[in-house]
């Protein structure tokens, strides 16, 4: 690449001061943006992505500042910029930002338009009716329909994926030449995900924007970005073309990052993972930041930082691997067999729980129905379910946020009162009212694993007791003694030291306290285990941990999942079978591979194509399918659920389950 | 950095260097560790707002020293004369305060007087938060019994506190025990309805879930998962209850509403004092002082431990 960079940042420092200790968040950090390209940044959080590209815009939090090196945009360096005014120059003018959650990013008392008009005024000068048939076209632009109708609402009144259309129209307001996209997609489903990334994508080609994306998603890198970075405790480790990073990684984390995917992964083997979390920045950091967790690195790495060592002129990597006098490291198998394109698909035919001639059913949900609400308003969460759970499965519930799969998961455990149907636990009805015995059983033999690790925590009790409180509830243990030694069974189990006993949840990062989460359940030592969402707030390289540690337990306690997840493409490494929700009804149940390989019901071939894939080649092939429901004429047919071919039901009317018939055949 | 700067550097050959290093998984597992302790943070806030450590000085130097006020004093409370020669005697060698208009020492008084008010208010910041505390914690949690405290509440909360403690004292009397009663009986309130708004907040997040998942009983959902929780809010409610019941004190016994007048408050010397104060300033002066120094010190001093005990504060 000859292109002069339109914006470079050189050897940027950004510290923050927190209770009197300063974290060096970003360590010498450097970049060259070029123009009209699409540049990601991935990372875990705590990495520095955010931070880094918040330098460019002035948009640092009150404690932290930049403390060193230069970020130089059309000839002024904005590393020295310190006033408001002198950023208002640059912010929203020449670059914007998109930020991740639209709920926050919108102000909820004022009407839609009146918002994006405000901001025309403010930075372009126009006013009046002139600025207000500019956001209507704006509006128009971002895919908004009936603009004149919607420029008069406000926030509440759209949906998430539309609010988040309502931000970019606002950050593009001041055509910028460069957007800053930090994690655009994070908070949406993966359908709506799909959607925002084609449009800004389009609106780059039609406004000639730059683009900076900051995701942790590897899959929506593998879609949108033609240069990638790689960002690991405050520094970027290896930049390149797309296909250079995906096909050629050269840094010991981006391949460890790679190979823990589970979408990569081989079900019925255990994922790659990494060990550890990322370091702690308000040590000083010798060396390779990555060296304590990387497993083959080298003497060098706890001494001397490595510099940065060409692969070709468009790719770097900074890591001893790259120097001459190091000894030769092949790339691990994940990364050439992304490079090859060969299949994940297991090797030879696992058999399933289900399939066994044996197969017990251990849990079984009969039309059940749970409605929210009053009377004279109700809200069906879930609309007469039926599915059966195999003793030693891993039965997946896959569906978009508010369709309902947490509530079925919670029915189960009697977190929630069902309003119609039957929950059948080994034959025994136990939902609705039930003798305290029963009561107990089920407690003790059907746990749950939440989602947010962050949250599921008591934050001000110790270990100990989070660990032990279903052991006090049922006084499960003869002394103290005997108490303690199960915590610390658990503990040890889980992969933790049984001193972090004496500990409190924040010492933690989030993948532990999420493994602490499944030791709580584990000690009663249940069969049932409903997973609500387990990985899904976790960053990619503790979620191949916690999947790996699922999977172990399930193989020695001989356990039984419900796996609750959004995002189809993590669910089959781990789930035998799988079932599609959408608003409260399962439209499609099969086999995960099944599933895969025949998708029957639209929804479920949407939700498939909108799933992101960690592999450009794929993602620049795929099509986008859009699920509309209007589709479906019910008014005469009237659907039901029904077994197209053994172990594959849909849900449809009679033409269409003629039509997914003959698909299967 | 050429081979022979690193092998000086590190006193390593270069083969040592770029061979595989050991690895150690602990290593690796090392956590984020952060020393942040809760109530760590709580002392070094408050030590760090310098104002509010002196205040808090003050205030304990004046209630310690009632104690010592007392001993040292040259007479006894409970000892005290009727001497109409001494009466309106102006501060002096004898009568460090001077004395009152039936020739009494005004030192002992004003000393006696403020310990009174300092139990007194110590006593209804404890009934409060206890009462407080527990009704709070039921509403808040039970859903059922939200509509009839809510009642409760609004029917209580709705007549001036005046009105009650006029009716309390002229149909029940006047005592240290019955204001303390009293006083608690509807200090209560706002206890409560902070720590229900607080328990609403908090009694649907996950961690509660986990619990009523784990079959936790109730009693233990309240104990163990939310009151710690409160811990900041509680002691914010309990810094301006005490100031604010020293103060209502004084006023309920200047207008003759509050103790009896056998038992000497801020607030009784006050009232004695009305009649004469233009003529012997001092008669006030001396109870007005210690009572804005006891609620002012206190207030302040109250108010950064409650800002230091949130938890938003601790960056």
């Amino acid at each position: 690449m000859t292109k002069e960079p339109i914006l470079s940042a050189k050897d940027v420092e950004v510290q923050f001061s927190l209770r009197g200790n300063y974290l060096r968040a970003i360590r010498k950090c450097s970049l060259d943006l070029y123009d009209g390209e699409t540049l990601a940044i991935v990372g875990e959080s705590g990495s520095g992505k955010s931070v880094f590209t918040k330098c460019f815009v002035g948009m640092l939090d009150k404690n932290g500042k930049v403390t060193g090196g230069s970020i130089l945009y059309e000839g002024n360096d904005l590393a020295k910029y310190k006033t408001e005014k002198e950023w208002r120059q640059i912010r929203g003018k020449k670059i914007a930002m998109v930020m991740q959650d639209p709920m926050t990013s919108l102000n909820p008392l004022k009407k839609i338009g009146k918002q994006i008009q405000e901001t025309i005024e403010l930075n372009q000068g126009i006013h009046g009716a002139e600025a207000k048939k500019q956001a209507l076209r704006l509006l128009q632009t971002v895919g908004i329909h009936d603009p004149e109708k919607r420029f008069d609402q406000y926030p509440h009144e759209f949906s998430g994926g539309m609010r988040q259309r309502v931000v970019i129209a606002i950050a593009i307001a001041c055509k910028p030449q460069i957007l800053i996209c930090d994690e655009p997609t994070t908070a949406l489903d993966v359908t709506v995900q799909a959607q925002i990334l084609d449009l800004i994508r389009s609106l780059q080609k039609e406004l000639h924007m730059t683009i900076i994306y900051i995701t942790h998603d590897l899959g929506v890198v593998a879609n949108v970005a033609d240069r990638v970075a790689v960002m690991y405790a405050g520094q970027i480790v290896e930049i390149g073309k797309i296909d250079e990073v995906f096909y050629d990684a050269r840094h010991p984390y981006a391949w460890a990052l790679l190979s823990a995917l589970p979408q990569l992964g081989v079900k019925g083997e255990t994922l790659p993972t990494i060990d550890g979390t990322p370091p702690n920045l308000f040590n000083e950091i010798k060396g390779d930041a990555f060296a304590p967790r990387n497993r083959h690195a080298l003497q060098i790495d706890f001494l001397e930082e490595p510099p940065f060592f060409d692969v070709t002129p468009t790719h770097k990597a900074k890591t001893w691997y790259l120097d001459p006098r190091a000894p030769h490291m092949e790339q691990p198998k994940s990364i050439q067999k992304l490079r090859d394109g060969s299949d994940n698909r297991p090797a030879q035919k696992i058999v399933h729980p289900h399939e066994k001639p044996d197969r017990e059913v251990l849990l079984e949900v009969k039309d059940l129905e749970v409605k929210f609400g009053n009377k004279r308003h109700p809200f069906v969460a879930v609309n007469r379910v039926s599915f059966q759970v195999f003793k030693g499965e891993t039965l997946a519930l896959v569906g978009e946020s508010g369709s309902g799969k947490t509530t079925i998961g919670r029915s189960i455990l009697r977190m929630v009162p069902t309003s119609g149907g039957d929950v059948l636990y080994r034959g025994t009805k136990i939902n609705g009212k039930i003798s305290k015995s029963l009561n107990e059983k089920i407690i003790r033999n059907c746990q749950m694993i939440f989602q947010d690790p962050m949250a599921s925590l008591n934050e001000r009790a110790k270990v100990d007791y989070i660990v032990s409180e279903g052991l006090y509830n049922f006084h499960l243990y003869k002394d103290e003694a005997e108490r303690e030694e199960k915590v610390q069974q658990a503990l040890r189990e889980v992969g933790l030291l049984p001193e972090f006993a004496s500990r409190f949840p924040h010492e933690f990062s989030g993948g532990q306290r999420q493994r602490i989460g499944i030791a709580r359940a584990l000690i009663m030592e249940p069969e049932f285990i409903v997973a609500d969402e387990p990985i899904s707030a976790l960053d990619v390289s503790i979620r191949a941990q916690v999947l790996n540690l699922l999977n172990d337990l399930k193989a020695k306690r001989d356990l039984t999942y419900l796996f609750i997840a959004h995002d189809l493409s993590v669910v089959r490494f781990i789930s035998d079978r799988i079932a599609v929700i959408y608003r409260g009804q399962i439209v499609e149940l099969a086999e995960a591979e099944e599933l895969f390989l025949h998708p029957l019901h639209p929804y479920t071939r949407a939700l498939l194509s909108a799933a992101p894939n960690p592999d450009p080649e794929i993602e620049k092939q795929k099509k986008l399918l859009v699920y509309d429901p209007l589709m479906h004429d019910y008014t005469q047919d009237k659907p039901f659920w029904e077994e197209v071919c053994k172990g594959h039901f849909v849900y449809g009317n009679r033409r269409e389950i003629e039509g997914y018939r003959r698909a299967v055949h | 950095m050429d081979t022979k700067e690193l092998e000086k550097k590190y006193g390593k050959t270069e083969s040592e260097l770029f061979s595989f290093a050991e690895y150690h998984p602990e290593e690796a597992e090392k956590t984020g560790y952060s020393n942040y302790s809760y109530w760590g943070s709580v002392v070094r806030n408050f030590l760090k707002n310098k104002p509010a450590v002196i205040m808090c000085v003050i205030f304990l130097a004046i209630f310690i020293f009632s104690f010592f006020a007392l001993k040292i004093g040259k007479y006894d409370y409970t000892d005290l004369r009727v001497d109409n020669k001494l009466k309106f005697t102006s501060p002096n060698a004898e009568f460090w305060f001077g004395t009152d208009n039936l020739g009494r020492d005004y030192w002992c008084q004003v000393w006696y007087a403020t310990q009174i008010s300092i139990k007194l208010a110590a006593v209804v910041a404890v009934g409060e938060a206890v009462l407080g505390i527990i009704i709070g914690l039921i509403w808040g949690y039970i859903r059922s019994l939200d509509r009839i405290i809510t009642e409760i509440y609004n029917l209580i909360s709705n007549v001036p506190m005046i009105i009650y403690m006029t009716l309390i004292a002229l149909m029940i009397g006047q005592s240290f025990f019955i204001m303390a009663v009293s006083m608690t009986a509807f200090g209560w309130l706002n206890m409560a309805r902070n720590v229900r708004n607080l328990v609403i907040m908090y009694r649907d997040r996950e961690y509660n879930l986990v619990s009523r998942c784990l079959g936790t009983k109730v009693s233990r959902i309240l104990t163990k998962n939310i009151l710690p929780y409160l811990v900041s809010v509680i002691i914010m409610r309990l810094t301006m209850s005490i100031p604010g019941t020293i103060g209502f004190e004084s006023t309920l016994s200047y207008l003759g509403l509050g103790l009896d007048v056998n038992t000497p408050s801020l607030g009784i010397l006050l009232r004695n004092s009305r009649s004469y104060f233009l003529d012997y300033p001092y008669t006030l002066f001396f109870p007005a002082i210690i009572v804005s120094l006891v609620t002012i010190t206190f207030y302040l001093a109250g108010s950064a431990v409650a800002d230091a005990c949130d938890p938003r504060n601790h960056v």
